[in-house]
């Protein structure tokens, strides 16, 4: 296995350093260590080295104590946590402890972390997706925030490039507003969604089910093995089917030879120096000493995740910048985003009763934007759009228990797959509002001391809009597809529960209204780059992470080439 | 003998003759006080075998083993203790005893002392009387969940601690821990049982 080089104390120095290493930060180091720079990555939690850090990746439930349950101490460890419905015994060393690292709700918001080797890396739903000039011209058209500094085609070689690592399954379909990434092949339909596929897309032309597009192996890829189809992802995946840090990324930096990982180091802050007018490197405290020691390297990617990011640069105060590192537009920490979560439809499809499936596919449908794609599909009721993930399958355990029966039969019954169960759930478009921020909080100290984040986020008129019309189409789509029973749901989800927090550093065109440029550099800092949720300019209805790689990756080959040049 | 092929005894009786609340007496006097072979880590005896009697009239044996063959109850009572808090246990208590209370003022006595017929009784009006738990999605429910109540939420809970035991998952459910690849179409047989995992 990798044997990472974990000895930082030998060199104080480096070419670059990289803060985080989680989806961002693993694509960080790789494409700085293969460039030739030795990189330090700073972790602030433990080492988590793939296959051999994943204790519960083989557990059947009986395996485990309480078969996933939770003690009452684990469950305080993880009180916000806890709130997504998914922490268990098989993940439960993957979250943050939400004791050590408290933040304050404002309005509430749920905060879900990571602090281990990898990240939420280890942990993410795999959906990955392109985004299109529908969305990076969505600020421009319609004056919400500032316009994007860039457009697909400044990304699109660099999805093609971060797909072909990274492994991508899907299906093309040559839709403008989801274009198509460089696929490994699809994973399939199941027959109920096939039948309903055909029927949603006779019923509503222009309107598409397909199978999700994710970062999931299903043919051997760069010497990684194919998805077992197992669904036991979030324990982490001994055959490295689905993308990771730990699988995919940090292996391939260690491999360079350039790279040094230093576990349990909290980034305090960016060291600014205002005589050379840049960053010099970055404060840290480890974890288990308490230690502040401070590295040097020519430049510093910052990739702790959206809010811990800013969470740094705004604890990075110098004179230069009293209210944050890159924070002259006073933008730093403003303009928070999410994804509206769980608003949508489900219920039961007849007439396959003699069918079943064999395998746990991770992965589910997806039902592309369609509204606001164009002048013939405009809403006058919000602006933006939304699209749907779902899925089918026979109903378990929960249906049995609401059923009138108990006794004999009603066990055998048991035994035998359930009906046949479909639905969809809406992802919305969030606009980016100055007054959804986060501020650093002096009053409430994390464990070791240090400021944390008050967060004070709200969904506003657009976004209830959105939900309502997710709700309204689910529900018809469902009925018109022949589905029964049909109920539609809206759990009016407090942001944060997308986890899909984007902005609060954004990128921009100008130094007066954006914190980054278009190549992910801080415009003030230009050897601080910021290629995490935190610059998201916008934040479409599609998931981010395979944006947030494909930045990485190109401001990575903008820092180099600029370091060559001796610009940075 | 165990109380439950007792009471399952009576149960064969009153099918031929209506089991007086007298010969249920007699019957139940003919028998040492029941017992549970095991202990509990939370529950007192008395609940403890109220426990055993529900699982077993939710989910008796038939040609596969019952949820007391596979001590379901036993797990149930080391998730109460283990992942329950004070005021959780608290609650658990309470509604044993409420539950109970509710069930003797109408039969005559606790669910556990009750017959066959009894237990299916009052088991059939907390059915009719109880909530039902909303679609669920990605582990959380769907929508504003209200309260399913005290039976629903035990009923849930006795199933998912049936279904989770290591017979249930290897032996008696199809069990495919690694799959290899996905079929979205496979044919299913009359009888055929679900996958465990």
């Amino acid at each position: 296995m990798a044997n990472f080089n974990i000895d930082a104390q030998k060199d104080m120095t480096y070419d670059a350093i990289v803060i985080g290493s989680g989806i961002s930060g693993g694509w960080a180091a790789k494409e700085l260590c293969e460039k030739g720079l030795k990189t330090l990555v700073l972790e602030r939690g433990r080492m988590v080295e793939h296959v051999i850090d994943y204790p519960t990746m083989n557990l059947d439930p009986w395996d485990m104590e309480l078969r996933g349950g939770l003690t009452p101490e684990e469950q305080k460890k993880h009180y916000k946590g806890i709130r997504t419905g998914f922490i268990g015994k098989d993940t439960e060393h993957f979250h943050a402890n939400d004791l050590e690292n408290p933040y304050t709700e404002v309005k509430p918001f749920l905060w879900v972390r990571a602090h281990q080797m990898g990240g939420r890396s280890i942990l993410w739903g795999k959906q990955t997706y392109r985004w299109s000039d529908l969305d990076f011209e969505a600020n421009a058209r319609d004056g919400y925030g500032v316009d994007w500094p860039i457009r697909y085609k400044d990304i699109e070689p660099w999805y093609t490039y971060v797909e072909k690592f990274a492994g991508i399954s899907g299906e093309p379909l040559g839709l403008p507003q989801l274009p198509d990434s460089h696929f490994l092949p699809p994973m399939e339909l199941n027959c109920v969604e096939k039948h309903l596929k055909q029927r949603i897309e006779k019923q509503y032309p222009g309107r598409h089910l397909i199978i999700g597009r994710c970062a999931h192996l299903t043919v051997p890829h760069n010497g990684r093995g194919k998805c077992q189809y197992r669904n036991r992802c979030s324990r982490g995946c001994p055959y490295g089917a689905y993308f990771s840090s730990n699988a995919v990324t940090l292996p391939a930096a260690n491999a360079t030879g350039n790279l040094t990982i230093r576990p349990f180091s909290i980034a305090q802050s960016i060291i600014y120096d205002d005589q050379k007018g840049k960053a010099t490197g970055v404060r840290i405290i480890d974890a288990e000493t308490n230690e502040a020691i401070d590295y040097s390297a020519k430049i510093i990617f910052c990739n702790a995740s959206c809010l811990s990011s800013t969470q740094i640069l705004l604890n990075s105060k110098s004179s230069r910048f009293e209210n944050g590192l890159g924070n002259d537009s006073g933008q730093l920490g403003h303009n928070l985003m999410d994804h509206t979560y769980r608003i949508g439809a489900m219920g039961q499809v007849e007439g396959f009763e003699d069918k079943y499936y064999k395998g746990r596919r991770p992965n589910g449908i997806y039902i592309p934007r369609y509204v606001n794609i164009d002048e013939a599909t405009k809403s006058d009721k919000f602006v933006r759009g939304f699209g749907f993930q779902g899925g089918a399958g026979r109903a378990g355990a929960r249906a049995a228990a609401n059923q009138d029966a108990f006794g004999a039969d009603f066990k055998d019954q048991l035994l035998q797959p359930g009906p046949w169960e479909f639905f969809i759930t809406g992802f919305a478009e969030c606009l980016p509002y100055y007054e959804n921020k986060v501020t650093l909080n002096t009053e409430v100290l994390d464990k070791w001391g240090q400021p944390t984040l008050s967060i004070d986020c709200e969904y506003k008129a657009n976004e209830l809009a959105l939900n309502q019309q997710i709700e309204i189409d689910a529900v018809e789509m469902l009925e018109r597809a022949g589905v029964k029973d049909v109920v539609g749901f809206n759990n009016h989800h407090e942001p944060g529960f997308g986890i899909h927090e984007m902005g609060t550093a954004r990128m921009g065109r100008d130094p007066k209204t954006s914190v980054l440029n278009g190549f992910n550099q801080v415009h003030a800092a230009k050897n601080v780059f910021v290629t995490d949720g935190a610059c998201m300019t916008s934040n479409s209805c599609v998931n981010p992470s395979l944006t947030y790689m494909a930045l990485t990756a190109r401001a990575a080959d903008h820092a180099v080439s600029e370091l060559n040049k001796l610009n940075i | 003998m165990n109380r439950r092929n007792a009471l399952r005894h009576a149960g064969l009786i009153a099918g031929a003759a209506t089991l007086t609340p007298t010969l249920l007496t007699l019957l139940q006097s003919c028998e040492a006080q029941p017992r549970i072979d095991w202990q509990p880590q939370f529950l007192t005896e008395d609940e403890a075998l109220f426990l055993a009697a529900f699982v077993d009239t939710i989910l008796p044996r038939t040609d596969t083993p019952g949820g007391l063959d596979l001590k379901a109850d036993l797990f149930m009572d080391k998730v109460f203790a283990e992942t329950y808090d004070a005021e959780g246990q608290r609650q658990v208590r309470e509604n044993i005893t409420a539950f109970n209370t509710q069930i003797s003022d109408q039969f005559g006595a606790p669910f556990q002392d009750l017959n066959a017929e009894d237990r299916s009784a009052a088991l059939q009006a907390a059915e009719a009387a109880s909530g039902k738990f909303n679609g669920q999605v990605w582990g959380t429910a769907v929508g504003k969940q209200e309260p399913v109540g005290f039976y629903r939420s035990l009923k849930s809970m006795a199933i998912g601690a049936y279904l989770s035991s290591e017979q249930v998952g290897k032996e008696i459910l199809r069990y495919d821990p690694i799959p290899g690849g996905y079929d979205g179409c496979l044919s299913l047989e009359e009888g055929d049982r679900a996958w465990s995992l």
